[in-house]
């Protein structure tokens, strides 16, 4: 509740043009978006123009924001869509270029060496190459361990639908999983 | 159970990852971006109202009508009735062409009759030759018959006459002289 005092605080002084208001938002939030950006590309992916990106949007946005949710939910849904944004850029570029597929593979391959690492990498891709309407619920639910209520407000769809995409995700999971959950 | 084992699994292998780097968000580029983008946003209708306004005027200037001055509506009335006396002109001409052509036709249509009526009548001419074949027969039969003494070849060609041309005069002269021989005959005969 104090939390939401506080946006309203910032986006009132923010819209009385308050230069530094938006400096500390940035400042309480930039992690956190990152954080989350970084977790929907795919670790790693191009999270510093993404971030970038998404507090432009935000400065653009902040004016028409009515405090309904808090400031953080309604960044990470900017998040969100932005991440959207990239990997489909992405993988349009891909799409022209395949050679380049072979060097993004070739990148991960090089960075881990050890058993543990390989299976946490193998995680990790088994979790980007779900598909983004089960990939994102899972990212917020396990990931950034947000309440089922907010991420059904950050993602506009209903707890029900949330609830049968985490299900969904969950089974993809633990088929591509398997010998590691069993363990 | 397995939801809990999946999460634990998930987040050991994002702290593996290692988090993200430490970003550096430049607000002083996002308000430059910002007021760039506010910028396009306010100045693109203008932009666009521009560029219409241009093209109509463009279209404007292409299908413009300029008042004609007086001297400029006098020359055009003139040109007016230059026009008038033109089709006028063209109209007379056109009809006279017309009754030239109908004078020729006319004038060929006669000739044509003229050159008609000058053909003598076939039948008439057919006519003639027969009767001429017919008196030429008689002539040779009456010269056989009165000159030469020769009754037979007479008789013959009289004969030869009123069958090639029964409704002939001469058939009929050919048909007295056929009887006169015959009463000579007989009257030679008693």
């Amino acid at each position: 509740m104090a939390e939401k005092i506080d946006d309203a605080r910032l986006v009132e002084q923010f819209r009385r043009g308050d230069k530094s208001a938006f400096e500390r938002i940035v400042k309480q939030y930039s992690a956190d978006v990152a954080t989350l950006s970084n977790r929907l590309l795919g670790w790693p992916g191009d999270v510093e123009d993404v971030t970038q990106d998404i507090f432009l949007a935000a400065f653009v946005g902040l004016k028409k924001f009515r405090c309904e949710c808090s400031l953080k939910s309604w960044l990470f849904t900017i998040t969100i869509n932005k991440c959207r944004t990239n990997r489909y850029k992405r993988w349009l570029r891909l799409r022209r270029f395949p050679q380049e597929i072979n060097k993004v593979s070739l990148s991960l391959d090089s960075e881990e060496k050890d058993m543990d690492a390989d299976e946490f990498r193998h995680v990790r891709r088994a979790v980007a190459a779900l598909p983004t309407r089960y990939r994102e619920p899972v990212v917020l639910r396990y990931l950034q361990e947000i309440g089922t209520d907010e991420i059904s407000r950050i993602l506009g769809i209903t707890k029900n639908t949330l609830n049968v995409r985490l299900s969904r995700a969950r089974k993809l999971l633990k088929e591509d999983l398997a010998e590691l959950i069993e363990l | 159970m397995t939801e809990d084992k999946i999460k634990n699994l998930l987040q050991q292998a994002d702290k593996a990852a290692g988090g993200a780097n430490p970003v550096k968000v430049n607000v002083t580029v996002i308000r430059r971006r910002a007021g760039r983008k506010n910028m396009i946003t306010m100045v693109a209708p203008f932009a666009s109202a521009a560029v219409l306004m241009v093209a109509l005027g463009i279209l404007a200037f292409m299908f413009r009508t300029i008042e004609p001055t007086e001297e400029q509506k006098k020359i055009a009335l003139l040109e007016s009735r230059i026009k008038q006396l033109q089709a006028r002109t063209d109209a007379a001409l056109s009809l006279i062409q017309e009754v030239l052509e109908e004078e020729q036709r006319q004038h060929r249509l006669d000739e044509l009759h003229a050159k008609l009526a000058s053909i003598s009548d076939p039948l008439e001419e057919v006519q003639n030759q027969v009767d001429k074949t017919a008196f030429v027969l008689v002539y040779q039969a009456d010269r056989l018959y009165r000159e030469l003494n020769q009754t037979d070849s007479a008789v013959e060609n009289y004969n030869r006459v009123i069958k090639l041309f029964p409704e002939n005069r001469w058939a009929k002269v050919a048909r007295q002289r056929l009887s006169e021989i015959e009463r000579r005959k007989t009257n030679n005969t008693i």
